[in-house]
């Protein structure tokens, strides 16, 4: 979540919203969260666990529906995109 | 008011008093959408506020160890609907936290404990410092983004 609120600083096109899952049920229901940390990009779509920043900042910008060049290492195994 | 707090320790409040003369340099702004007095009734799941009281004493425990530089505006959205709806704010407690007294862009719907506290703490800083610590290459790409954008991040206390 530190990740979301750095960019939230950077850019003022950017929102972070961190929300205690438990507290939340239905919301959490709603976009299928099963394990922490899960972000939702434009509440479409999403990935679970934690990412370096530049996957992270490619994840935003794919959930954005803008074209990003490939990083390395985008996509671990504990990662998947799905919108 | 936070000498019976019961939810913060007093040790950690003057921990987090001292972090923040440390470390705090701009000024912020803290919204907290709540209402007041729901934490005290009964009501069926999903209607009430279970943390509405706690989320204001965490509210005041961050203005409190830092009064001349964190502020903070109380919204009572049972009285004021139309703010969170204009900020917005889809759920209560929430916590915003930005530069101006205008509704920040970092937010927390929920209280945040456990893990999520520190994180808490670490967006106090930085917007107080206006510090992202972002690579170039990120802003870069960030600067790409035309439209607003959300980020939402579900986490859990442990």
């Amino acid at each position: 979540m530190s990740l979301a609120n750095r960019m939230a600083l950077a850019s003022p096109q950017i929102r972070a919203l961190c929300v205690e899952a438990n507290e939340f049920p239905r919301l959490s229901a709603e976009f299928g969260v099963r394990g922490v940390p899960h972000t939702v990009i434009n509440r479409a779509g999403a990935f679970v666990g934690a990412l370096p920043e530049r996957d992270f900042v490619a994840a935003v910008l794919d959930g954005a529906g803008i074209p990003v060049e490939e990083s390395p290492g985008a996509g671990g195994p504990s990662t998947e995109f799905s919108g | 008011m936070i000498s019976g707090m019961a939810l913060i320790p007093e040790h950690v409040r003057a921990q987090l008093k001292a972090r923040f003369d440390l470390r705090l340099s701009g000024p912020v702004h803290l919204t907290l959408y709540t209402r007041p007095g729901w934490s005290r009734l009964i009501l069926p799941a999903g209607v009430g506020c279970a943390t509405c009281e706690d989320a204001r004493q965490m509210a005041d425990l961050l203005k409190d160890a830092a009064p001349e530089k964190v502020t903070l505006d109380v919204v009572d959205t049972s009285r004021d609907p139309g703010r969170a709806s204009a900020d917005g704010v889809d759920d209560i407690p929430t916590i915003a936290i930005g530069a101006s007294t205008e509704a920040g862009q970092i937010r927390f719907q929920g209280l945040p404990t456990g893990t999520e506290f520190p994180a808490l703490i670490d967006a106090v800083e930085r917007v107080s410092r206006a510090e992202h610590d972002l690579s170039p290459a990120s802003l870069a790409d960030l600067a790409k983004l035309s439209e607003p954008t959300e980020v939402m991040v579900f986490a859990t206390p442990t």
